[in-house]
């Protein structure tokens, strides 16, 4: 998939089918007897609401027997009301207890089926390979796992129970209908395929109307996450106004495209309202025309007691056509989840996957090809040992392959041909997880998390003391600038730990490297920003570090790498020249002796 | 002003049309009262008994009937539209100022803000809004509505029941008040879970190498689940409380069904009041109940819209330190103020951390300014100053003669072009990104800064060159890469004064030498300050300013330090003392 930007909008592969439905299905099904039980207790309470107005009859009749007919006398009659009002309040008194539970249950299944829906979309992306994090910007994989999740609570709770319940009352309402008369029945009927065709007719525009607006708005999320993590570069720029208004024409595109949704959804109570009145108004006229006629033995009782029903039976049917807007505009968030769920993972434990033993640190690559999806070659046959403990440097021009070749080693990606051995196993047949938790990369990015910097280091593991922390920090040389801070190692650092330097946030990160206690370690320009008085003591302890640990180390600042076992020269995906810094010094004219040389041309300008 | 002013501030535009839309919401609700009459007509006095149907009025109430309900939705969907354009107009009105506002913010408050907080302003908040604006105003005012009407009319058939029946207003108001104060609470939490999940789940995107690269997948779904089971948890602590007194309003309304049977029907065996009158009641009955049973659901919904805007005003309201003390148009083609820069006695502390203590020195326009010092020296901080990112404690510091406190912030800041040492790129084209600073300047310029910064050389070898799309931050590209393309962007402002800093750290020697050499070679002779650790990178610089611990231990050039022996020397000799045995190797070689 080609790579996206804020605001071009996202193509969807797959449609929304049925089989996406079945899945939406497998997590309401977790609640199926809560759903069932709910569904009881509200037939119980319309079936309960029912009798309101029949007290309130028994109370009409029982007065107008009093009062008109004096059937009944005035005691009986007051006894009678009094009886037939507390009975009244006894059965709200049911229905306010069975709203009550409902209230809480549906709140319960709805935020369930959500939290569960969520944790699957982002365990899932926790698989997911860096180039679909790359592919696209953050703020849209953020606006799946928070905002469009949200939107669908109160859909999968309340929205099912009160379908079905809409529908049970709408079953025995066609019955009631049927058995007073069956033509008029028919009659009232015919409104459904109107109202069919309608929805039919909209269907495909309102669907698309919705998915517009989605992605619209993920457009706009994508931008206002992008404006607050590039605010530096905004401001020192002055972009600020330009920015605005690319950020209102974004908002003006999501404006239009939720305008033009929401006018599909607004549709649908006027027109369900016209059927209903028009059926009735026919009703009304055939039902007149048969009385005169005689046709049908039709009475007038008939005809009242079935218009009563008619508003009774388009009711549900607004509700029915209320779930089907809110589920159309829902599937246009769903398909989104959905999209992101099924994205495939490429590198994943194969089936058989057995824990990687305590590796001793062998790495070979044997014949190694690596070639990114679009089919453009990074790696060409590479192949080399490193043994226990010793520690090899990459080195070549920008775009020669040398961050690939450890990524590798990691398994970030799968080799297209050949193998990758450590300790004579191929990584692929052991389980990503204990591969990588025995390796200690330090990458160009330095990431902090917010929280403590204590936090922050003992990300490289949790079992870690915080003696075993303030180990770490003073192997890197990071102690002493961490005690400098107002609370030490207690100091709040936020997101990109933006009130540290590059190099103190790049210490960091080393320390948190190497407290997992790594017997690979991976260095990818992890000391670019460091002053070379930290260097030098970095150096030693790193030395110290280093012994019985296997190393990679990508730098430009030769003298980090020159005491290396053995260093690489790497251009165009293939080694060039390989050995000890000593045995390429020995080759004049080649490549790394160019390249070291070449630090001290301008002392001679 | 407070939150609700704010809003105000916004509404007051759109409330002549809100108010327009509320008489046709009453409009509506008058003929959701006159259609049941009509068909109550046609049963009762056209029908009748089925012995005497008017078969001559009969067509004409049917029309009538079917022209009501016709004219009910019609006015129904305009209002809709009506409301729905004032709260999507509205909300373009604000998320422009809050936009604004954020962007004007300065960096202590993005230092003190996460990213997932401040999205969520802009999101889940501003639904709450439009929500409310086009669909709590008016459902509120018809339910309003809609029982004070039918109160009256209870009122005209018989005043003494009407009377019991508004024995239950106090009721439904103690409970509104009881709610309104127990939910806000719980609202406000689950705002708080929101931005807190949404920032969680924005730092784990942001970090997915990290987690990846530590195996940390588990820990980070382990964090997530207690993010997102507090977010479910304020939800459902919030429906435990109103789950208490939504089914009370439901009680309540039922309540009047039960003071019409009972009084109403005692008052009709007493002959206190006519069966007519009763049955009349009981046909306004809905319109009494309708209301009460909504008035849990409106009190949650108005309350939702009132933790919104106090999060947003809270999160708005906050004054930036750093304002532009000129304001009004601001022409970008003007002439930029020239590249001499002046620290005078500065010094700058955060946290109570001092940073930088009483620096002072003095470059001239177009001199090359070189800076070491050890990490966190405040060599970063620093230049921050000089583009006013941060305010100095004390002292002055001047950019082209005068202090940046008073210039044009947009002037100041077109004035110096950084190359930051976190450097950030948008999800844009590679030539988007480097014409940040100037969207519309014509691609020979944007080719030319690329040149400079040799970067033309590896864009073009992309797929689509200049037209590839990097991604946020710049995933895709390697370290140098970026570097080049920061530089690039920075250049391209054409500054007077420009900032590298530690722009060429992932850069090979090579490469750096000749960017050094064509910034050399540029026609406009810009100020440069180069933030460095290679030695390399500031050797041939006018001045090199070395920094410890916020002051400035040496300065002078290259061989100026060389001869004092000090840190420069000792760091230069670190990376090159061997040069000299190199040198001697290479003549005993040849």
């Amino acid at each position: 998939m080609a790579r996206n930007k804020y605001d071009i909008d996202e193509t969807l592969d797959s449609g929304f089918d049925i089989n996406q439905l079945k899945r939406l299905g497998s997590y309401v099904g977790v609640y199926k007897k809560r759903m069932i039980f709910v569904i009881v207790i509200m037939l119980i309470s319309s079936a309960l609401s029912m009798l309101t107005p029949m007290f309130l009859k028994d109370v009409m009749d029982t007065v107008e027997n009093c009062a008109i007919h004096g059937i009944i006398s005035k005691d009986d009659a007051t006894r009678r009301v009094i009886i037939a009002s507390c009975l009244m309040l006894v059965v709200t008194l049911m229905v306010v207890v069975i709203l009550r539970f409902k209230i809480k249950m549906m709140a319960e299944v709805g935020q369930g089926i959500i939290h569960a829906l969520r944790r699957d979309l982002f365990i899932h992306l926790q698989e997911l390979p860096f180039s679909y994090y790359d592919d696209k910007p953050h703020g849209k994989i953020q606006v799946r796992v928070v905002n469009y999740v949200n939107n669908l609570s109160d859909l999968l709770s309340n929205g099912i129970v009160n379908t079905i319940t809409d529908l049970c009352s709408l079953v025995f309402i066609l019955f009631f209908m049927l058995s007073l008369n069956v033509k008029f029945t028919l009659v009232c009927l015919c409104g459904l395929p109107v109202l069919a065709t309608l929805v039919f007719m909209i269907k495909k525009k309102q669907r698309r109307a919705w998915q517009i607006q989605s992605n619209k708005q993920s457009n706009l999320n994508a931008y206002i996450a992008e404006s607050i993590n590039g605010i530096r570069v905004t401001q020192s720029f002055v972009r600020e106004d330009f920015n605005t208004d690319i950020f209102n024409r974004l908002s003006a595109d999501s404006k239009a495209a939720w305008y033009t949704a929401v006018k599909y959804n607004f549709i649908m109570n006027p027109t369900v309202q016209t059927i209903t009145v028009v059926t009735t108004a026919i009703i009304y006229a055939l039902g007149v025309a048969w009385i005169t006629d005689g046709f049908g033995a039709m009475t007038v009782g008939t005809l009242i007691a079935f218009t009563g029903y008619i508003s009774r039976f388009w009711a549900p049917i607004t509700t029915l056509a209320n779930f089907y807007n809110s589920l159309l505009t829902a599937i246009s968030y769903l398909e989104r989840i959905f999209e992101t769920i099924d994205e495939p993972v490429e590198v994943k434990d194969l089936p058989g996957a057995v824990p990687m033993a305590e590796i001793k640190g062998e790495v070979e690559f044997k014949d190694v090809c690596f070639a990114y999806e679009d089919g453009v070659q990074i790696l060409n046959h590479v192949s080399f040992k490193a043994d226990v403990g010793q520690s090899f440097a990459i080195v070549g021009p920008t775009g020669a392959g040398k961050t690939t070749i450890v990524n590798l080693i990691s398994r970030f990606y799968n080799v297209t041909k050949g193998q990758l051995l450590i300790d004579g196993i191929d990584i692929n047949s052991v389980t990503i997880k204990s591969l990588r938790s025995q390796m200690g990369v330090m990458m160009q990015d330095s990431f902090i998390f917010a929280g403590t910097i204590m936090d922050n280091i003992r990300y490289g593991n949790n079992e870690a003391t915080d003696e075993d922390v303030i180990r770490a920090a003073k192997t890197v040389c990071a102690h002493d600038f961490i005690m400098g801070l107002e609370n030490g190692y207690e100091t709040e650092v936020n997101e990109r730990g933006s009130r540290l330097s590059q190099g103190q946030r790049q210490l960091i990160s080393f320390a948190r490297a190497i407290l997992a206690d790594p017997k690979i370690l991976i260095l990818d320009e992890a000391t670019s920003s460091i002053d070379t008085e930290t260097e030098i003591l970095l150096q030693k302890g790193l030395n110290e570090l280093l012994k019985g640990r296997t190393s990679f180390i990508i730098a430009h600042r030769l003298s980090t790498i020159k005491n290396s076992s053995c260093i690489m020269y790497i251009d165009h995906g293939q080694i060039v020249e390989m050995g000890s810094h000593d045995e390429l010094m020995k080759n004049e004219g080649g490549l790394y002796y160019n390249l070291y040389m070449s630090q001290y041309d301008f002392l001679n300008k | 002003m407070s939150a609700m002013k704010w809003f105000y501030s916004y509404f007051k535009k759109y409330q002549w049309r809100t108010l327009f839309g509320l008489i046709l919401v009453t409009a509506t609700s008058m003929l959701a009262i006159v259609n049941p009459k009509i068909t109550g007509y046609i049963v009762d006095d056209i029908i009748g008994d089925g012995s005497n149907i008017q078969l001559d009025l009969l067509p004409k109430f049917l029309l009538l009937m079917i022209g009501a309900t016709l004219l009910r939705a019609g006015i129904r969907l305009f209002f809709l539209f009506i409301f729905e354009t004032n709260s999507q107009n509205m909300l373009f009105d604000m998320r422009d100022a809050i936009y604004r506002n954020l962007v004007a913010k300065d960096f202590t408050f993005y230092n003190n803000n996460k990213t997932g907080d401040l999205m969520s302003r802009q999101t889940g908040d501003m639904m709450a809004i439009r929500h409310f604006v086009a669909h709590v105003i008016y459902f509120t005012y018809e339910c309003v509505l809609l029982f004070c009407i039918s109160l009256v009319m209870v009122f005209t058939v018989d005043w003494r029941i009407a009377c019991a029946m508004l024995l239950v207003l106090p009721l439904t108001l103690t409970n509104t008040i009881v709610q309104s104060k127990r939910v806000k609470p719980g609202f406000s939490k689950i705002r708080e879970r929101f931005s807190s999940l949404n920032a969680f789940a924005q730092e784990n995107i942001s970090g997915n190498r990290v987690v990846k690269a530590f195996a940390k997948e588990e820990f980070e779904i382990s964090k997530f689940d207690r993010e997102n089971a507090a977010y479910r948890d304020s939800e459902l602590a919030a429906t435990k409380i109103w789950m208490q007194h939504v089914p009370i309003f439901e009680f309540l309304a039922n309540l009047l069904t039960f003071v019409l049977m009972l009084v109403g029907g005692i008052m009709v065996i007493n002959g206190d009041m006519t069966l007519g009158n009763m049955a009349m009641i009981n046909g306004y009955l809905w319109m009494l109940n309708e209301p009460l049973r909504q008035a849990g659901w409106i009190v949650n919904d108005w309350f939702r819209f009132v933790t919104s805007v106090e999060k947003i005003y809270a999160t708005i309201q906050e004054e930036p330190g750093i304002k532009n003390p000129v304001s009004g148009p601001f022409d970008i083609s003007a002439p930029k103020p020239e590249g001499s820069v002046e620290f005078r006695n500065v010094s700058y502390s955060i946290d109570g951390e001092e940073i930088l203590k009483d620096i002072s020195f003095k470059i001239e326009p177009g001199q090359k300014v070189g800076i070491i010092g050890a990490t966190g020296a405040g060599k970063s901080t620093l230049v921050n100053l000089m583009c006013r990112f941060f305010d100095v404690n004390s002292g002055e510091v001047l950019i082209g003669g005068q202090n940046v406190k008073e210039m044009d912030l947009r002037v100041l800041r077109t004035t110096i072009g950084m190359a930051m040492q976190d450097v950030f790129l948008f999800s844009d084209t590679i030539e988007g990104n480097i014409a940040y600073a100037k969207p519309d300047c014509p691609f020979e310029t944007v080719e030319w800064a690329a040149k400079v910064a040799n970067a033309d050389g590896f864009i073009r070898e992309m797929p689509e060159g200049y037209d590839t799309i990097i991604g946020e931050r710049g995933v895709g590209l390697s370290g140098g890469q970026r570097q080049r393309i920061s530089l690039a962007r920075a250049l391209l402002k054409e500054p007077s004064i420009l900032v590298l800093d530690d722009t060429t750290s992932a850069v090979d020697m090579e490469t750096e030498s000749q960017i050094q050499q064509a910034l050399d070679n540029l026609e406009k002779k810009e100020t440069v300050f180069f933030i460095a650790h290679r030695i390399s990178s500031i050797k041939d610089a006018d001045v090199i300013l070395v920094l410890d611990e916020g002051r400035i231990v040496e300065s002078g050039n290259h061989d100026e330090l060389m001869e004092k022996q000090g840190y420069y020397y000792t760091v230069f000799m670190h990376q090159y003392g061997e040069y000299e045995k190199i040198r001697k190797g290479e003549s005993v070689n040849g």
